[in-house]
This record gives structure tokens, sequence and C-alpha cells, in this order.
């Protein structure tokens, strides 16, 4: 799944964050502050996370008038995160230890019978553009509740794949990860957000 | 003949065209077969393109606090 490009597709923009315009590089934060620190939470924890995010824009800040273009700015923006929570990690003796997969249950599994066949078929979602699906104030809270109960190593991979767009064997190896894992781990963080907005189409609740 | 169990595991793999052709096959026979796993794959497709939407953008006083940050180490440096 790829990230959107955003304003990075306009040129012009482009050139004036590159040429060191205040009021562009507000606008890359706006736009990719709340995912960066969702992804460094997944990496780092809850206490953390901000503090490294604030290193990460330094980073970023230092280096934009570089930027090649080879990666969406999310993707470019998330691998300095991964980096700077790698050196975190690493000077508090701590590692990236994403490996264990304690969970063996499929968070679809409980929807179909025994003879594999649904039993609890999704409901029709009613939304008309991607922003508009998870969007809503409603699902907000319980999308973060979500997430925050979310074992790390599912929201790690939910992050750095799905919201910041990194090719998947660039995660495998950052995170030290088997490829067979990290599908696994994968597919069971999007089941388990796939559950809560078919749950709240189906409701209004969550 | 899939089951749906088996559509559902794998659909996601599927979209990420991370699937060999016998199984990809497999996957679109079970779909022309069964209009909930159509629906199941069509709501996953919209949902990962909905995901790096998700956190949606920082406010005001976020974005002034990071600015602020970064005009700080600026001129310490």
């Amino acid at each position: 799944m790829t990230t959107d490009n955003g304003p990075e597709e306009n040129a012009a923009w482009l050139a004036q964050l590159k040429g060191g315009d205040q009021a562009a590089f507000s606008a890359l934060v706006r736009r990719h502050h709340r995912a960066l620190i969702a992804l460094a939470r997944a990496m780092v924890g809850e206490n953390d996370a901000e503090e490294m995010v604030q290193r990460a824009w330094l980073k970023a800040y230092g280096a934009v008038a570089s930027f090649e273009g080879r990666a969406s700015l999310r993707t470019w923006l998330s691998r300095i995160v991964i980096n700077e929570g790698r050196m975190w990690l690493r000077k508090q003796g701590r590692e990236v230890s994403l490996e264990s997969l304690p969970e063996t249950v499929d968070p679809l599994a409980a929807r179909f019978d025994q003879r594999g066949l649904w039993s609890a078929p999704p409901a029709p979602w009613h939304s008309d553009s991607p922003e508009g699906l998870l969007m809503t104030a409603q699902l907000a809270d319980c999308l973060e509740r979500l997430l925050t109960g979310m074992p790390g190593n599912q929201r790690a991979l939910l992050e750095m794949r799905d919201t910041d767009g990194l090719p998947f064997d660039e995660i495998c190896n950052l995170l030290g990860l088997s490829a067979s894992n990290a599908r696994v781990l994968l597919h069971r963080a999007r089941a388990r957000l796939f559950g809560l907005v078919d749950h709240y189409q189906e409701t209004g609740e969550c | 003949m899939l089951k749906c169990r088996e559509f559902a595991g794998a659909a996601d793999r599927m979209l990420e065209g991370d699937m060999r052709l016998r199984e990809r096959l497999a996957m679109r026979l079970h779909w022309l077969h069964c209009h909930i796993c159509r629906r199941y794959l069509r709501q996953l497709r919209q949902l990962l393109r909905s995901v790096p939407f998700m956190h949606g953008p920082a406010s005001d006083e976020e974005v002034a606090q990071v600015m602020q940050h970064l005009h700080r180490q600026e001129k310490s440096l």
C-alpha cells in the first residue's frame, strides 16, 4: 500500500521546502507529525516518542535540502524516525525486539464457522473517500485505543507498511523480522483494524 | 476450491501482489463465486487506502512546538 504524496507533488512547494522556507516546513510538520509520533510509539513506547520525533525533525530540517525524491517525503521522514529510534534504543541498552509472536489467534478466526464459511460476514460500508473512512471524530478515539492496545510488533508493521509506505523487505531488515513472521503480524494488524471499522460501520459504535 | 476463511486470510497478501500465479487463480475462482468475499476484498482495499490518513494533520499547537524547538536548536548551534 502506498502513501499519498500530498503537497510534495507540487514542484514549487518542494522547491520552497528545500530552499529553507519556514512556511513550507511547517506544512510538512502539520501533515506528517502525528503519523511519525505513531511510528515512534510503536518503536520506543509512549514516553519517549515525542522526544525522538523532535530529534528526527531536527535531522530532517538539516537534510531536507538534499531530499532527492526517490521515495515520498513520508517514507523519507519515516526512515529518519526509525534510525533515530534505533539509536535511541541502542543508547539505552535496548534493542528493537519485535520478533516475538505470542498471539496465536487470527483476529478474523471467530467470523467463520467450522466449514470455513463466513458466520459473521462484513457489513456493507458507507464512505465516499479514503480520508473519510477513518477520520470521523467518533472513530478517532476507538482507533487510538485499538492502536495503543495492539502488540508492538503488529503496530510497528502497520505503521511502517500501511501508514508510511516503506517497502516490505526494508521493514523486515529494519526490524530483524523474517518475511513469514512479518506477513503474519501485518495480516493480524490489518484484521484488527478491519474488525474495528466493520463494527463501527455496522453499529455506529465501537 | 478455497474456503472463505482461506480467502480472507490471504486477501491482504494478494493486494500486496505477494502471491504466486496458482494461488492467485484459486483466489480469483473463489472471488467469482462468493459475494461476501468480494465485499470483504473491496472493503479491505478501501481500508488500506485510508490508513495513510488515519492519524490526521497536527494541530497549530503541535506544529508551533516542533518549529520552536527547531529554532532553539538552530540558535544553540
